[in-house]
């Protein structure tokens, strides 16, 4: 099965029914997507499939097939940072960041979506990811700087 | 993994001298916790080799390497606390390093002597004056060999960003590795400790530096426990009982096989399997035919029965004065509940072990490199010198990552089939496989005076275990008392006359153990609602009440501080109209903190507005981390006030998953304000201090709203 991940294509001879997370990290090495709970409550597998944010560890990757594939390795180039990335590294927010890839790629989908979130909507949209060390103010505020930065 | 194959000598002082494997570097080397004898050893021994006896490997050290960067080899684990991050401060510090030179490395620890591991509150308390003093010693080292290279007075040689400069003549500079390199005599380490910098002079010390360890994290890039991969490594599995006190009685391949590249592990009580990929593992795992000797079933009833004070045992923590004499009067008594809890750090579980013939290496997710070591060794039967284990960065930690199973569990997998095995466990393992914050319940008894001054207090508390558990059985004959589980049980009101605390350690069916703070939180959730009821009972606000029985010197005072600043900043006294305000203290590993709850209620739903809080953890090193430590225990803390219980159901953990285990979410989360007040000349503990109060206070606010009083953790509003 051909997968189009960070804009490279790649070949996997996993079985079609394998959940899109372990394929990219066990097969392909991109370990950066992390797994939480394989039920896709935590959030710290989600991956963007054409711009959407998705839980890759109950994503099959049957269903991914042909389509773009953007896990945190390809958010950014390495030299510059995502505008949420770097408001993540400005606000000083992941403690362990095991929670913090799918936290960004969650805020990254998000503020394509809606460039313009008030603070409610912030609110609703990160409620879904886990962060055990609790880093949860400083997502808010890096979140909301994001978006300034974004729109410029 | 870089390989440590350096050759080192012990100085007189203790420290290890090595030069780099370049030949170009310098490094300069401790052990933690080296023995005594080991030290007056090595101290009639200046600069010669060490007998066959002492192990010359040190534990951390500094290297300057060529490109003039500093590294500092660590053994103590980055788990999101920001360790890594101030102790390069304190080293930059003393080392007189710019902060762009500095990087702090994981070190594999093939010789650890630290058996405390990373737990605890510890790293920076118990190295900011080894740290310094390594530092300040080789920045000593270096200044001699500058004004030698320069023929001048040591004094008129000065450090500065890395470099040294000619007091006379500050454009003729050396760097670090400029001076090593042209450096052709010994290196000597200085008989006397080097004079340490005042705090007056601190540069980095104090300030909010980025943490170090953000970068990689943020990219992707930082490799964790669960990450780790070598080149022909397999993926474990391994079979889980039914219930907790289950045993495996038998076990065959079945199905397991017919899936290519599956091989099945059967050993005496142990089914697992080894796949190439870790989703066949699972699969494989899951068709193996297993029979299990079930034991005596539990439910959730059973075991709050067994966790109940029996005022006829436990062993005294405390005693000042004569509580049995002044216990009598006025007795005000209430009984506080709090339950079985998980970690839910979210990296699961992972070691990744390769049993070789003369060798074992072990990346694993752990706080506690020491303890697995000994594990391993105990398991595969062979010498612990034979044995490295490095832990990686920890995906959190929070006390669920000071065992050894999962690594024992990838060592007996390695060893069956002869290659390097990564075992990393799922969700449904975590909940119910591992150990948990063991459940606990406090009986609270005062002897109020006319006066309004309590006159005896009495704190009796039960609990599972928490140290015990990893202990042998003769400490536990010897101490009584569990020392995790009575964390936070003293009671620090040193104006009452007579206190007095004991505790109880119940054996329980299932594992429990290690949880942030230990019994810090359910321990202070019941003495901090305690006093608020006292308070109550006599017409008193609950902060001058708190105050009124607090010395004003001392720990007292610093006591009262936190309260005043905490009260002060949360509008104590003067609460936005339909909201209340609650207050609760602690001190643990010697800092102080306070915290107020602002909460109301919306829809029949508590809703916590604000949490303000004042903390004095000593001498700060980064403010922002502190901050940072703070905000993450308040939220931990609020998720088991507010949420998290385990329920035992037929002798299992009920909870499999977040599903039916829910945690705070940042909707959830109220506004905090942190506010630090430091004191005096040394840094104290401060990753679990700020989870004690947090339970309580919110409670209490909810007495000053309703008038309920809330007795059991997780709160239910009535």
């Amino acid at each position: 099965m051909k997968l189009l991940i960070n804009q490279q294509p790649f070949e996997t001879s996993s079985d079609p029914q394998d959940m899109l997370l372990w394929v990219l990290r066990d097969e392909l090495g991109l370990t950066g997507s992390k797994f939480g709970c394989g039920a896709g409550i935590c959030g710290a597998c989600t991956v963007h499939v054409d711009n959407v944010a998705v839980r890759s560890c109950i994503t099959p990757i049957a269903a991914v097939e042909g389509k773009a594939i953007t896990t945190i390795e390809g958010l950014s180039s390495l030299d510059t940072l995502h505008p949420v990335q770097q408001a993540f590294l400005d606000a000083q927010v992941p403690q362990c960041a095991w929670c913090m890839s799918g936290q960004m790629m969650t805020a990254a989908a998000f503020l394509q979506e809606n460039p313009n979130p008030t603070p409610d909507d912030i609110e609703t949209a990160m409620s879904n990811n886990y962060c055990r060390c609790g880093c949860y103010a400083r997502i808010r505020i890096a979140v909301a700087q994001a978006a300034k930065a974004q729109v410029g | 993994m870089p390989k440590n194959k350096r050759r080192w000598r012990v100085s007189r002082r203790g420290f290890l001298i090595g030069l780099g494997v370049t030949g170009a570097g310098l490094a300069l080397g401790w052990r933690f916790g080296l023995p005594a004898l080991h030290l007056g050893i090595a101290k009639g021994l200046d600069n010669a080799s060490a007998p066959g006896r002492i192990k010359t490997e040190p534990q951390a050290w500094l290297e300057i390497q060529p490109d003039n960067t500093v590294m500092l080899h660590m053994p103590k684990v980055e788990m999101g606390q920001g360790i890594h991050t101030a102790l390069a401060q304190i080293a930059a510090e003393e080392l007189e390093l710019s902060w762009e030179q500095i990087r702090v490395v994981s070190a594999p620890t093939t010789h650890i002597l630290d058996s405390f591991g990373t737990t605890g509150s510890s790293t920076i308390s118990s190295l900011f004056t080894p740290l310094r003093e390594a530092a300040a010693t080789m920045r000593d080292m270096l200044q001699s060999k500058a004004a030698s290279l320069w023929s001048i007075e040591k004094s008129q040689a000065i450090a500065m960003n890395g470099e040294f400069f000619q007091q006379q003549s500050p454009s003729t500079q050396l760097s670090y590795a400029e001076i090593i390199k042209q450096n052709n005599s010994e290196w000597v380490i200085p008989k006397e400790k080097p004079v340490l910098k005042p705090i007056s002079e601190y540069r980095l010390i104090g300030q909010d530096m980025p943490r170090v360890d953000l970068p990689s994290k943020l990219t992707g890039q930082a490799i964790y426990g669960y990450d780790v991969k070598v080149d022909g490594m397999l993926y474990g599995a391994v079979a889980r009982p039914p219930s907790f006190n289950a045993k495996l009685k038998s076990a065959k391949a079945g199905q397991a096989t017919d899936i290519a590249g599956v091989q099945v592990v059967i050993e005496e009580g142990f089914a697992g399997v080894v796949a190439d990929t870790r989703t066949k593992a699972r699969k494989a795992v899951e068709l193996l035919e297993l029979e299990w000797e079930t034991g005596d079933v539990f439910q959730q009833a059973d075991l709050e029965k067994l966790v109940t004070v029996n005022p006829n045992q436990g062993t005294v923590i405390q005693r000042e004065g004569n509580v049995k004499k002044n216990l009598k009067e006025n007795i005000i008594t209430a009984e506080y509940r709090t339950p079985f809890a998980a970690h839910a750090h979210l990296e699961p579980q992972a070691a990744l072990v390769d049993v070789q013939a003369d060798k074992v290496i072990a990346i694993v997710a752990t706080q506690m490199q020491n303890y697995v070591r000994n594990a391993l060794a105990d398991f595969l039967k062979r010498d612990k010198e034979t044995i490295e284990v490095t832990a990686p960065f920890l995906g959190g930690g929070f006390g669920r990552k000071a065992g050894d199973d999962v690594a024992v569990e990838a060592a007996r997998l390695s060893k069956a089939v002869g290659k390097p095995v990564h075992v990393g466990w799922t969700r449904k393992e975590e909940f119910q496989n591992g150990y948990v914050r063991p459940a606990s319940h406090h009986v609270l008894k005062a002897s109020l005076g006319s006066d309004g001054k309590i006159q005896a207090l009495e704190h009796q508390q039960a609990s599972g275990k928490v140290a015990f558990g990893f202990l042998p059985g003769f400490v536990e004959w010897m101490m009584g008392a569990d020392f995790g589980a009575w964390r936070g049980a003293t009671l620090h009101y040193n104006g009452i006359a007579h206190r007095q605390a004991t505790a109880q350690v119940i054996d329980l069916p299932l594992r429990t153990g290690w949880w942030r703070g230990l019994g810090l939180l359910p321990n202070i959730f019941a003495i901090e609602s305690f006093m608020d009821e006292l308070a109550a009972a006599s017409n008193q606000d609950p902060l001058q009440f708190r105050l009124n029985h607090l010395s004003d010197s001392g720990f007292g005072q610093r006591m009262k501080g936190v309260l005043q600043t905490a009260a002060e900043k949360a509008g104590w006294g003067n609460p936005v109209a339909g909201h209340a305000l609650g207050i609760a203290c602690c001190t643990d590993v010697k800092t102080t903190v306070a915290q107020v709850a602002e909460v109301s209620i919306e829809n029949n739903q508590l809703r916590i507005h604000k949490i303000t809080c004042a903390i004095d953890p000593g001498l700060v090193i980064n403010p922002d981390g502190v901050k940072a430590q703070t905000q993450g225990a308040i939220v931990m803390g609020l998720s088991s006030t507010l949420k998290e219980a385990l329920t035992i159901k037929d002798s299992q953990i009920a909870s499999s998953n977040f599903d039916t285990y829910p945690l705070l979410t940042l909707k959830e989360t109220p506004e905090i304000e942190v506010i630090i007040l430091q004191s005096g000349e040394e840094p104290f503990g401060m990753g679990e201090p700020p989870i004690g109060p947090i339970a309580a206070c919110v409670a209490n606010a909810v007495f000053a709203l309703t008038g309920q009083r809330l007795r059991e953790l997780p709160l239910r509003l009535g």
